[in-house]
């Protein structure tokens, strides 16, 4: 034996234990607190400015090469077009990641909004997802990754705005198609996406989120009584970085009004963290309430029912033996 | 096959063929000891089979059609309802009905209540079978389920609840697969792989539990990623994982309960006395264990309206829905074990156990399909989505009773006499033996 | 005076007006060509002379850069008594790519600059023309102001021959 003692040994190491524990404050992170990258980019819908022209959907077709439409995409009917009983206006699918739909309250002109992935700061898809397929990059956008997508469509449940769509019409690699802010061709490099820069009346306002938010603002303040006093998306769900502007209660517009502040993610950490505590208790827990069952010689006590009369001819005898 | 058993014709549960004297052939053990023709001839007279059989041709070539066209052509393609049927039923509705595996092995391994082993080899079986249909139903509603294997190897997503679901169902089946062996084993005479599992039982049924607690819970933390989608008086902030495990306990245990009930119905021949014996006091002991769970249930669910404050949707349409489901499937099964368990009723806790499962079945689809997007429009399954579904369930059941006809989950397998005992004991045994007289010269292995 | 210096006189007042008119148009264009847009739209040829004489004055349409100066109560308290520009071109301050990278890092450095929500130039004669146009029955259509080239036809899909009920997939 070296020069350590045991109690020597055991002190040091609690020593070391607890020097590692203390050592200095740490960053406790909780849900909800990721203030994003900050220099990501975002876009501010103004609701009062879009004039439903539809060409930012041609403009993303075009960039995203996706199928031809339905119908031309200055074809104004579409408008009108409604389903499941007249319950819902156009949303986005496999081949649309962005549509307008038009809303027409009491007593003033028609209002546009633009639909599309609002590339949240802690998206609902990418925490719902087992095979790490979406990423928040630090530009802000929320791309997908089709290559490991096994097709569960949890990301479709959990989006609260019921973004994501999926190509069913594809027998063999179907996968989740949304709006991915035009990462690939265009964000990356600095440059706005295509619906933006199409947009005639700059509708779509493209900058660094936390710009936007002061421009947002600004525009509230310098136009009293254009807009609600409100960003949607500023701090909904834990921020977006697409947010909207609007004239009217964002209700009347088609967007829940109290999705609250929190992301989706936090409603499922509190089960997440049962999981560990599950594992490390069940195990002493359950072999010790089987240590118990076993009366003093160490067999399973099985002759302890009240009065219940025993199947004939069989006793239950886990020894074996004969009868 | 019960007509033929009243005739004198004795199906194989016994490695040795009493009438030479020789070993079973594997073509023996699977046809029952007939022969083809004999085999053939019962399959062909018993009109359950022709169900089967017109499920089948419906339904076999739609589950092709499924993987040759995708899912668009069998399903309505809904991007507002991505989970329709093979997951609001297959997955949400088999998984805790097959709890019983669990549930019976904590029961008689860590509580040592070995008063229910008889039927606890059922228990373990109907949880295998439940598990590994709903990983079938699973193949059939994922986009690329050639992919399956990429989250517990290729891509992983961990701080997500269904990685959790994967990691835990493909366990949990190894764990219930070696639990169920010990009867193949037995069956196929591999006395060393059962007594290689009979040692590490202990172990497997505590990792059981483990899994078990955690993915009965997480199939109900799915719903959270989703809080606005379901109905308040569904969902719970706080405690929808708590609401599916203690649900899943009643589930699987009644689940056994009717399964034993169609099995004394339709399968008497294939039961031996143990089984049959003991099914009545079997019976209103699992209907005690779910009295516990349905009332335990019940008020965590009121708990629940009250922690988030519900109280006004209970006066709405989906309340009367609520309350529906709470008095069918929880409290009047509660009422009939009550009276049943006080009087010995096995018969009326079979009722309850049967309003439970509905109970359970209507929970799972109400949270998953009925009163999801209770908000938008209401979704309706497309008629292929129900054909596939019933199929496969099909293809359920007719899995099950091949197994149940084979091995010895019904009866006891009587093994080799070992040649120590009076070997002459057993030429002196007369072939059609009373089975308690049988028992008394073979040395049975449970 | 004698008549040579009433003449010289008379020359030099002529030569002022004439040079000073001169001047003036050279400061007005008749018709401006906005052609940002060709790939997808025709250029608009746009009548400069005929917009000046509908306009009571040039701030109208430039704000404070040239004319009688602005009446706007948001932007008097700065340009109350701001100078006329040399130039009063719309592109010299909406530019047309508003959110390019060069544009977007530019912004950041101007840290003083009060103006940081200045639109661009699609979005400038957008909101400059269409409301007037609106009240005067101008033109207000896409195409009535620029025609879509062949490549804008198939841009916005021209051809697409669908059912309208086809729509998206719920």
């Amino acid at each position: 034996m070296s020069g350590i003692s045991r109690r020597k040994f055991l002190a040091a190491s609690v020593a070391a234990g607890a020097a590692t524990t203390l050592a200095g404050p740490k960053k406790a992170l909780a849900v909800g607190s990721f203030s994003g990258y900050p220099d990501s980019m975002g876009v501010l819908v103004d609701l009062t400015r879009c004039i439903g022209c539809r060409s930012c959907e041609a403009a993303c077709n075009k960039e995203q090469q996706l199928p031809d439409p339905n119908l031309p995409f200055d074809d104004m009917s579409v408008f009108d077009q409604t389903f499941h009983h007249g319950t819902q206006k156009r949303r986005t699918d496999e081949s649309a990641y962005t549509v307008v739909n038009r809303y027409k309250p009491e007593g003033r002109d028609p209002i546009y909004r633009k639909v599309q992935c609002n590339h949240c700061a802690e998206p609902a898809c990418l925490s719902s997802c087992f095979v790490n397929a979406y990423t928040k990059t630090k530009e802000g956008a929320v791309i997908y990754n089709g290559s490991v997508c096994v097709g569960c469509r949890n990301c479709m449940i959990a989006c609260p705005f019921n973004v994501p769509a999926y190509s069913y019409s594809s027998a063999f690699g179907p996968v989740i198609k949304k709006c991915i802010f035009c990462y690939d061709t265009r964000l990356k490099d600095g440059k706005p996406p295509a619906c933006v820069e199409i947009c005639p009346q700059e509708a779509l306002t493209f900058g660094k989120r936390k710009d936007l938010l002061k421009i947002g603002h600004q525009r509230i303040q310098t136009h009293p009584g254009r807009y609600i006093d409100r960003i949607y998306g500023e701090k909904e769900l834990g921020g977006t970085h697409w947010m909207y502007l609007s004239p009217i209660p964002v209700e009347e517009v088609g967007f829940d009004p109290r999705p609250g502040n929190e992301p989706i993610i936090s409603h499922v950490k509190d089960f997440l963290g049962v999981v560990p505590m599950v594992l490390a208790i069940w195990p002493a827990l359950f072999t010790g309430f089987h240590l118990l069952a076993k009366n003093q010689e160490g067999h399973d006590d099985h002759e302890h029912e009240t009065g219940h009369q025993q199947g004939s001819g069989q006793k239950h005898d886990d020894e074996g033996g004969q009868q | 096959m019960k007509s033929l058993v009243e005739l004198g014709v004795k199906p194989v549960d016994s490695l040795i063929n009493e009438k030479n004297d020789k070993r079973w052939s594997i073509m023996d053990k699977l046809l029952l000891g007939l022969s083809p023709g004999q085999y053939l001839g019962q399959a062909l007279r018993n009109p359950f089979n022709w169900i089967l059989g017109i499920i089948f041709a419906i339904g076999l070539p739609l589950i092709v059609y499924r993987f040759i066209f995708g899912l668009g052509a069998v399903t309505h393609a809904s991007n507002d309802y991505p989970w329709g049927l093979f997951l609001g039923f297959g997955l949400f509705c088999m998984v805790p009905l097959s709890a019983s595996g669990f549930m019976l092995g904590t029961t008689v391994e860590i509580f040592g209540r070995h008063d229910f082993h008889p039927i606890e080899r059922l228990a373990l079986l109907n949880g295998l079978l439940g598990y590994f249909f709903a990983v079938i139903y699973l193949m059939i509603d994922l986009g690329q389920p050639w992919r399956l294997p990429y989250p517990m190897f290729w891509s992983f997503g961990p701080a997500a609840v269904l990685f959790l679901v994967a990691w835990h169902v493909a366990t949990y089946l190894s764990v219930q697969i070696a639990e169920v062996s010990v009867a193949f084993f037995e069956w196929m005479d591999w006395l060393g792989g059962k007594r290689f599992i009979r040692r590490i039982t202990i172990g497997l049924t505590v990792s059981g539990i483990i899994l078990s607690t955690l993915h009965q819970g997480a199939l109900g933390a799915l719903f959270n990623y989703a809080p606005g989608k379901v109905h308040p008086l569904w969902y719970s902030a706080s405690f929808q994982w708590i609401h599916f495990f203690v649900s899943a306990i009643p589930a699987g245990l009644c689940m056994v309960i009717v399964v034993s009930t169609i099995i004394k119905k339709t399968m008497a021949w294939r039961c031996d006395d143990g089984f049959l014996d003991s099914l009545d006091r079997c019976t209103l002991g699992l209907a005690k264990g779910a009295s516990m769970g349905l009332i335990t249930y019940l008020v965590i669910k009121f708990i629940g309206v009250a922690h988030d404050n519900e109280w006004a949707y209970l006066a709405t349409g989906w309340g009367a829905w609520f309350l529906f489901e709470m008095a069918v499937g929880v409290l009047l099964p509660l009422v009939l074990f009550a009276y049943a368990i006080r009087h010995q009723l096995a018969s009326l806790a079979r009722w309850g156990a049967v309003f439970t499962v509905f109970g359970i079945v209507l929970n799972r689809l109400n949270t998953a399909l009925i009163t999801f997007n209770w908000k938008l429009y209401q979704e309706i399954p497309h008629i292929f989505e129900f054909i596939i579904a019933v199929t496969v369930f099909a293809i359920y059941i007719t899995t099950y009773r091949f197994i149940l006809y084979r091995l010895p989950i019904l009866y006891s397998w009587k093994e080799q006499p070992q040649e120590a005992l009076a070997p002459e004991a057993v030429k002196a045994a007369p072939i059609n033996t009373t089975p308690s007289a049988a028992n008394a010269v073979y040395r049975k292995i449970d | 005076m004698n008549a040579k210096q009433i003449l010289t006189t008379l020359m030099m007042v002529l030569a002022l007006i004439v040079v000073g008119s001169t001047a003036m148009a050279a400061d007005m264009p008749e018709q401006v060509s906005l052609d940002t847009m060709v790939e997808l739209f025709d250029a608009v040829e746009f009548d400069h002379e005929m917009h000046t004489e509908l306009g009571e004055d040039c701030s109208v349409c430039h704000h404070h850069t040239t004319g009688t100066g602005t009446t706007d109560d948001r932007c008097i308290s700065c340009h109350a008594n701001s100078d006329e520009l040399a130039t009063v071109a719309c592109v010299n301050c909406h530019v047309i790519d508003p959110f390019s990278s060069e544009q977007l890092s530019q912004k950041s450095q101007e840290i003083y600059r009060f103006h940081i929500d200045k639109p661009g130039l699609k979005a400038a004669y957008h909101w400059n023309c269409i409301g007037c146009h609106e009240e005067m029955d101008g033109p207000t259509g896409c195409e009535d102001c620029h025609a879509r080239t062949p490549e804008g036809d198939a841009f916005y899909h021209k051809d697409a021959t669908g059912h309208a009920d086809e729509g998206s997939n719920h």
